[in-house]
Parts: structure tokens; sequence; C-alpha cells
């Protein structure tokens, strides 16, 4: 019991981790190159943190609040942000991001400014944080299913084509933006009812590099992705001591690697294996294959 | 009063611009945002500061800080960059966003090892410390350097990019790559060639930044940044004069707003700016749709 009591905070970082590379996840599958993660989880946590810290409101309710805020920021963000394209989307995302940083800071009486809000009661337990990433999880994979799955697939692809196929890019990537700061917005809140303090620079820069590496490890398109990618650049090197001195040029080195070798990333370049060889099966066992390409 | 602020401001948007043109330049010919620009940068601070401490003068000391920007980044092209090339250009674009961050990264941790995380200065004294009074108005040597710096670097820029048959390879690489190839134009060199000078460019500016502001920490770079995108978004992305004058209007906008306005706002006032710009014009204030594809952007 001791040893794995030990590891419990390893597994709510992991776990709240996780959440944020859905969220992350669910843009660049739509392709939608959007950093707004550390925005969205940042209005989250400070939601849920002055809900609780200020107005006294019971953790569950604060939660929601946090998911409806995110989901709100996600869908106005939205807005002007589904006309631009690209390189374009991801500065002005980033943009968000430090807009956000700089009114928490400078917003004292709120937000506490640099010192950010302490002593959060910790109201959210590992229990908690796995049951909200499996549901977010499942959510994810049955989207992945469904015909939202094959819209974003198909835009992500190829924009003109799923133009003309009938996708309403416009729509779905407002579907893309507003999922993902639901996501952010959950877990920035149960983040801030997790780890007792919270401040402006818990969702800078670094945090953006941080998610955007665990989809580019993990791969952009199956829900295993950010389960691999999180699994190893924060497993890893909490795991094995030694390396954790070094653990961010690691993380860079790895970024380089698999964008290099492994463009699709682990997960789903594993994945992709798999089905060849299923498919290479198929085809000696059941002599002509028709429907090979799919 | 209000006339020193500006040219405070002007200074600052100086600074900006010594940082973003290197960081312009390779945008306008690759389309890539280098995010390694800001390792590049801090690399040749350091290595100066390693140089000066050793004895050497500090103007051998900038000249060899730029050899090893350019150096460092040409190293960041061939290790991060090159392979990616085969990739469709979407892909390609996301793909080198990824690189040159992971490459920051690593050179930025090295850095943060190499100086045990400390801010180091320069020896008082390094940079000869004068001040002139023009009409009224104080600048020191090391300001007037700056801008001088600029303006040539300005100058220089255009002068190779319209002026000389390297440049027109390299602009003839950056409106397409596979003519270029075709005409027997090697694009790797041409590549190779632009992150080499935007190297020694940050290597410049660091050195001019770190005697500026006597501090030099891995970090150093961060800032700049995203300073940078706002400024190459308020150019015209990919345009080298637009560039210049969005960092002097920055440098200005940002002096006035820090003078006039309480702490903390300035930030939450430039970025929005920013965003707006994005919004209403992409292009930029200054770079029309044509302005850019002048220096190449495939579309």
């Amino acid at each position: 019991m001791n040893y794995f009591s030990q590891y419990l905070p390893l597994a709510d970082i992991f776990l709240l981790a996780l959440g944020f590379a859905f969220s992350q996840q669910v843009v660049l599958r739509a392709g939608v190159f959007s950093v707004a993660t550390a925005g969205f989880a940042s209005l989250g946590a400070y939601c849920s943190a002055i809900l609780v810290t200020t107005y006294g409101w019971p953790a569950p309710a604060a939660i929601a609040a946090s998911l409806l805020f995110g989901t709100a920021a996600g869908w106005c963000l939205s807005l002007p942000l589904a006309r631009l394209r690209g390189i374009y989307q991801a500065i002005a995302t980033l943009a968000f991001v430090q807009v956000v940083i700089a009114v928490m800071l400078f917003a004292t009486s709120i937000t506490g400014g640099g010192l950010g809000i302490n002593s959060i009661p910790k109201s959210v337990g590992t229990g908690t944080l796995l049951a909200a990433a499996i549901i977010t999880g499942y959510v994810m994979f049955a989207m992945q299913r469904s015909g939202i799955g094959r819209a974003f697939d198909a835009i992500q692809q190829e924009e003109t084509v799923a133009a003309v196929l009938g996708v309403s890019i416009r729509r779905y990537h407002a579907l893309a933006f507003t999922i993902s700061g639901a996501i952010a917005g959950l877990f920035g809140g149960l983040q801030s009812l997790n780890t007792y303090t919270l401040t402006p620079s818990s969702f800078s820069f670094t945090f953006v590099i941080m998610v955007l590496g665990y989809i580019v490890v993990g791969g952009r398109r199956s829900a295993w992705g950010p389960v691999v990618g999180v699994a190893f650049l924060t497993l890893l090197p909490e795991l094995s001591r030694g390396l954790a001195e070094y653990r961010p040029i690691v993380t860079g080195i790895v970024m380089i690697a698999v964008m290099i070798f492994l463009p699709l990333g682990l997960a789903d370049t594993f994945i992709l294996s798999l089905k060849r060889r299923k498919r290479q099966g198929n085809l000696v066992e059941g002599g002509t294959h028709v429907r090979s390409a799919s | 009063m209000i006339a020193q602020q500006i040219l405070n401001g002007v200074i600052t948007g100086s600074i900006y611009a010594l940082f973003a043109l290197g960081f312009t330049l390779v945008f306008s010919v690759h389309r890539v945002l280098n995010l390694a620009h800001g390792g590049v940068f801090m690399v040749s601070a350091l290595f100066a500061y390693y140089l000066v401490t050793s004895g050497v003068s500090i103007w051998v000391a900038a000249v060899a800080a730029a050899l090893a920007g350019g150096v460092v980044s040409g190293l960041i092209e061939i290790v991060a960059l090159r392979r990616l090339r085969r990739f469709p250009p979407h892909v390609m674009e996301f793909a080198a966003l990824i690189t040159t961050l992971g490459a920051d990264i690593v050179i930025i941790n090295i850095g943060h090892k190499l100086t045990d995380a400390q801010t180091v200065r320069f020896p008082f004294g390094t940079f000869p410390n004068v001040f002139f009074n023009l009409l009224g108005l104080r600048i020191s040597f090391l300001q007037i350097a700056v801008l001088l710096t600029v303006g040539a670097m300005l100058l220089f820029l255009m002068y190779y990019l319209y002026r000389t048959p390297v440049g027109l390879k390299l602009r003839a690489v950056a409106s397409s790559e596979k003519a270029a190839r075709l005409m027997g134009v090697n694009p790797d060199a041409v590549y190779l060639q632009t992150f080499f000078i935007s190297g020694v460019m940050a290597g410049i500016a660091g050195v001019l930044i770190a005697l500026s502001f006597n501090s030099i920490s891995a970090h150093m770079g961060e800032p700049y940044m995203l300073k940078a995108f706002v400024i190459i978004v308020l150019g015209g992305l990919g345009s080298i004069p637009g560039c210049v004058m969005a960092a002097i209007f920055f440098g200005v906008a940002q002096t006035l707003c820090v003078v006039y306005l309480p702490p903390g706002a300035p930030d939450i006032i430039l970025y929005s700016l920013l965003f707006l710009v994005l919004l209403v014009k992409p292009s930029g204030l200054m770079g029309s749709a044509a302005a850019i594809s002048i220096v190449g952007r495939r579309a």
C-alpha cells in the first residue's frame, strides 16, 4: 500500500496532463493549429479557485462552472479565429494565452496578481481525476468513431476536398475550439482544486510547449496518442531519477526525433503498422482483396 | 520630456528590430517560424560573455559571437529542418514549429546548465560608457551603435536579397523550390545560407542587447520571441522593411504605455493589438499581400 501511495502525486500529474493533452489533440486533429489550451485551462482554473475560496461554492459546482466557462471561452474564440489558418492561428492563439496571463497578473484584486491564489482547499483526489480522464478519453474515442471524427480527419488532410464534400469547415473548427475549451476548462478547474496553489505562470509558454509535446510524441489521431505521449514525457523522467535533471533536454530531443522519424507520433505509427499487418494477413489468406485501400 | 520618451521608444524598438530581422528573414524564405531564434540569440550573448571574461576585447568577442550564432543556426537547419522538407507544406509548417521548439528547449537548457541558472553580467566598462547630448536629448554611445546596426542590417538585407545573384537564388527558392531546383539552384545550400545569416544577425543582436541591459541568462530570448511574433505580424509576415517599421512603432508604443499607464496594462494592450491585427488585416499593417509575395510566400 505504501508503495502505491508514494506514487499518487505522480498519478495526479499524469491524469491532469492527460486531460490537457486531450484538449490540445481535439484542435490539432481538426486541422486547427491552436495553442489556446493553456489560456482555457488558466480561465478554468481561476474560475474554480475564485468560486471556492471567495464565494465558498462547493467543489462540484465550481468544477461545473469551470467546464461551462471553458466551453464559452472556446466558442467565443472560435468566432474570430476560424478565419485564420496555420501559423497565423498559432500566433493568434498564443496572443490569447499571453492576454490571459497579462489579465491575471493585472487584475490583482480578483486573481491575486503575481502571487496568485494560495491555500485552495484540496477537494479533488486521484479518484475524481481518474474518472474525469476516463470519461474524457471515452468521449474522444466515441467522437473519433463518429461522423465528427471523420469530418475532422477530412479537414485535417485536405481542407479543399473536405469543403467540396460538403463538410462545413467553419462549423467543425468552431466545434473543435469549443470542445478543446470545455476539456481544458474542466481540467484547469480540477487542477486548481487538486494542487492548493495557482499562479498566472502555471499556464505560461512552458505549459504550451509541454502540452504540444505530449501530442507530437503520442500522436494526433487516435485517442491513445495523448496517453502514450503523456506517459512517455512525464512518467519516464520521473521514474528514472538520473534522467530527471536532463528532462527538458530529453523532451526537446525526443520532440525533434519523433517529428523527423515518426511524424505521426508513437501511438499512431504503431496503430497504422498493426492495421497494415492485419490487412496483409487478410490478403494472403483471402486471396483477392478488392477493398484494400481504406 | 515626451521627446525623450519617444527617443527611448525608438531605441527600444531598434533593439526589437535587431532581434526580429533574422527571424523575419527565415520566415520570408522558408515560411518557417524558427522558434529556436531566441536560443541562438542567447548562445551568442553567452559566448561573447565567456570570451570577454577570458580577456578578449569586446569587438573581437562580438564578431566571434556573431559567427557562433551563424554556426548554431546552420546546425539547427541541418538537424531539425532539412529532413522535414519531404513533407507537404502544411505538414511541414507544423512539423517545423515543433522541431525548432525542440531545438530551442535543448539549447536553452544547455545554457541553463552552463550558467547554473544564474544571470551573468559583463564586467564594468566592457563597452565605453559615453553619453552625448543631442538637441537636449540624452543618448549613449551604445544606443547610437544599436541604431546604426539596425540601419546597416536593413541595408545589407535589402542589398543582399535584391542586388546580388545569391539573393536572386534565395528569392527563387522562396517563390518555388521546385522551379528553382530545375534551374540548377541547390535549395539546401540556399536554406543553409539563410539560416547562417539569420544566426549571425541573432548573434549581433544577442551581444548588443546583452550589453544594453547588461544581463545574460538562459531564458533571455523568450520575451523577445513573443515580441518578435507581434512585430512580424504587425509588419506583414515576411516583409523586411515592414518588420523594422513595426518594431520601432512597437517600441514607441510600449515605452509610452509603460510611462503613462498603470503597470501590467501595456502587455494586455500590446497582445490584444496583435490579436486584432491578425483578425482585421492578417497581411499586416505595412505589408500588402503583394509585398509579401515578393519576398516569397507559398500560398
